[in-house]
């Protein structure tokens, strides 16, 4: 009974700090694509005042499927959280493999689908059908080095892989195989939505996509989700390719260190279309991965 | 009618949240939208301030209405203003919007847009410098918090007296909720 | 590539204009009476003068006509040609250029909505871009739009000092 106790507790403790964690992220990325562009930005504290007041207004509800598709979007993200060992905390990161959370990523996707179904705005349809096209295109590229890395380690774990990684720094898989890590890094930018990789979140095109209808409580939501999918996919680079860390500081000043520089080569590109975003994933990263790997395993 | 009843303690950090991160629809109906881009770039940077630009009329609070407006583009305007979600704000830009500016003796465009929409702030000018707009939005955020600004409650008291108007200068208008 | 000369030359041998003159370098204008312009403007196009520019209409209250204007504009010749017609103020009414210019149904459209021509053939003739208006056409010199002003709309009251005019 006390073991159940203590474990919603950690539950409730792991989502808590992730999300303001993510939320302190997305602060840092204003103020340093601000300074880039020789300004100064809004108070890194931005994000918590948005998400505060977005949480006291009214909105209005479109029915039973828009509100269900909100829930299911930010509800698969937090069970996604669970599985990946951050730092020194593991919750069920044990028996995590790697192709579990890749599966699991894809219901917060699904959750904003249905939602958007619900409320009936065709450009909200357009966005959504935009998101899951491009994970259709930086799924492969992603997929095949990490069966190239399974291979390699013969652990599909993600504490295994980490732990592979362990004795001194020039272990890193940053070290060992750069290109794979560079690629991994193209693919990142297409999972966090940042340029030029966007054509989902689009501002000006069609309306900020699936978050179209949604003002109010809604729009607080669907903030903390995405705060939450960037310190789960942060998390999951440096795992895999840095070595994870055994403290948490250094974890986090491991996931800052990533965060800047994505933010800064984002700040320069301008917007693949959706289809060039595609076949620009099925093109060169996909072949440098399949001769990567092949150098791996002969 | 403004002090209906005295404004509670959740209430009152509510508005301390809300006067610090604005997001504005600029509805660029005039010649007066050339002098946004302007205060929304690095001289004159109107994000420290945290208001920031919003995509769609259900995630905005602040209106901005930047100068003249013929009936076509009043109907549009209203319903617009109908589909934002409360607490919401309207802020007059320029003199076309108070007494008729430049073009008062034309036959298509509306005189005072106090009568078909309740107007919290208005700031002169034929077309305001950007120092001039900073200066009218960061008093719009003071008014914000003291909690004077209450112009949706208002729409909502007489509201016969707004559709009264709009209906006379613009025929007939749908409304839906 | 023709000259404004030949050009000239061209309308008086093959059409009977009522007048002709070169308004300044790269510009002539024309005028014809009204049973004779469709046919003279199918023979300016099939002559290298396709692209219509606009439709334009004047308000004659004194001779009490109105004149419509079409601008042509080659691409061989780079030479712009404004043909005039004047048609009778009290009952307008014109053919339509649809057949021709598919692009004309738009400006005829234009000038119903503003002068009250009427176009026979042209099954379109809707509001454009005023909504809802119910008084006469408001581009002609008898409306007067300050009179209109004061009877439609209120003026603001600075604190006692009415709005003169």
């Amino acid at each position: 009974m006390i073991e159940m106790l203590m474990t919603a507790i950690k539950f409730l403790l792991i989502t808590i700090f992730s999300s303001a964690l993510g939320l302190l992220f997305m602060g840092i990325a204003r103020k340093v694509i601000a300074r880039i562009q020789k300004r100064y930005g809004p108070p890194f504290y931005q994000p918590y005042l948005d998400v505060i007041k977005l949480f006291g207004k009214n909105a209005i509800t479109h029915g039973f499927i828009f509100d269900f598709g909100s829930i299911m979007a930010l509800g698969g993200v937090i069970a996604t959280l669970f599985f990946i060992p951050l730092g020194g905390w593991y919750l069920y990161s044990m028996s995590g493999t790697v192709i579990l959370v890749i599966y699991l990523l894809a219901i917060a996707s699904l959750g904003m689908a249905m939602g958007t179904v619900g409320s009936g705005n065709p450009q909200a349809s357009l966005g959504i059908s935009r998101a899951l096209t491009q994970m259709l295109g930086y799924e492969l590229p992603f997929l095949v080095i990490l069966f190239g890395l399974i291979y390699k380690y013969q652990t599909s774990s993600i504490v295994g892989l980490m732990e592979a990684q362990a004795g001194g720094f020039m272990n890193w898989n940053l070290f060992t195989y750069p290109i794979a890590t560079i690629i991994a890094f193209i693919v990142l930018l297409g999972m966090m939505g940042k340029k030029p990789f966007d054509a989902m979140i689009a501002p000006s095109e069609i309306g900020s996509g699936p978050v179209v209808e949604s003002g109010g409580k809604y729009l607080g939501m669907m903030m903390l989700q995405k705060s939450i999918t960037i310190i789960i996919e942060l998390a999951l680079f440096v795992n895999l390719f840095l070595g994870g860390a055994e403290n948490i500081l250094i974890f986090i000043l491991k996931m800052l260190i990533v965060w800047i520089t994505a933010t800064m080569i984002g700040s320069l590109y301008p917007r693949f279309r959706i289809e060039d975003g595609v076949l620009f994933y099925w093109k060169w990263p996909l072949m440098i991965a399949i001769v990567q790997v092949l150098f791996i395993i002969f | 009618m403004k002090d209906k009843f005295k404004r509670g303690k959740w209430k009152e950090f509510l508005d301390w949240a809300q006067n610090r991160s604005l997001s504005m629809l600029h509805y660029c109906t005039g010649c007066g939208a050339i002098e946004l881009p302007p205060t929304m770039t690095s001289r004159y940077d109107m994000s420290r301030f945290g208001i920031g630009p919003a995509a769609t009329p259900r995630q905005a609070d602040l209106l901005l209405v930047t100068g003249y407006l013929s009936t076509k583009t009043l109907r549009r305007l209203i319903y617009t203003y109908e589909q934002m979600q409360e607490p919401k704000f309207v802020v007059g830009f320029g003199s076309c919007t108070i007494n008729g500016g430049m073009y008062w003796d034309s036959y298509n465009t509306i005189k005072q847009l106090d009568k078909y929409l309740p107007v919290e702030m208005y700031i002169a000018g034929c077309m305001p410098r950007p120092e001039a707009i900073l200066d009218g939005l960061l008093k719009l955020k003071d008014k914000i918090e003291t909690g004077e600004a209450k112009g949706y409650e208002e729409y909502k008291e007489n509201i016969e007296f707004y559709h009264k108007n709009q209906e006379e200068a613009l025929g007939e208008v749908q409304r839906t909720q | 590539m023709r000259n404004e000369k030949e050009v000239i030359k061209l309308i008086e041998n093959n059409l009977d204009p009522l007048e002709i003159n070169k308004k300044r370098k790269q510009n002539l204008s024309v005028s014809f009476t009204p049973d004779k312009t469709i046919q003279s403007l199918s023979f300016l196009k099939s002559n290298s003068y396709k692209h219509l520019s606009t439709i334009s209409c004047v308000d004659w209250i004194d001779d009490n006509e109105f004149e419509l204007v079409y601008h042509l504009f080659s691409y061989e010749d780079y030479i712009n040609i404004s043909v005039k017609t004047r048609i009778d103020r009290d009952k307008a009414t014109f053919v339509t250029l649809k057949e021709i210019w598919p692009v004309a149904e738009f400006y005829e459209r234009d000038i119903h909505d503003f002068f009250g021509v009427e176009f026979e053939g042209n099954d379109n003739l809707e509001e454009l871009i005023l909504e809802n208006w119910n008084e006469i056409p408001p581009m002609r010199k008898d409306f007067d739009t300050r009179e209109f002003v004061n009877e439609e709309y209120e003026w603001r009251d600075y604190n006692g000092q009415k709005h003169t005019d």
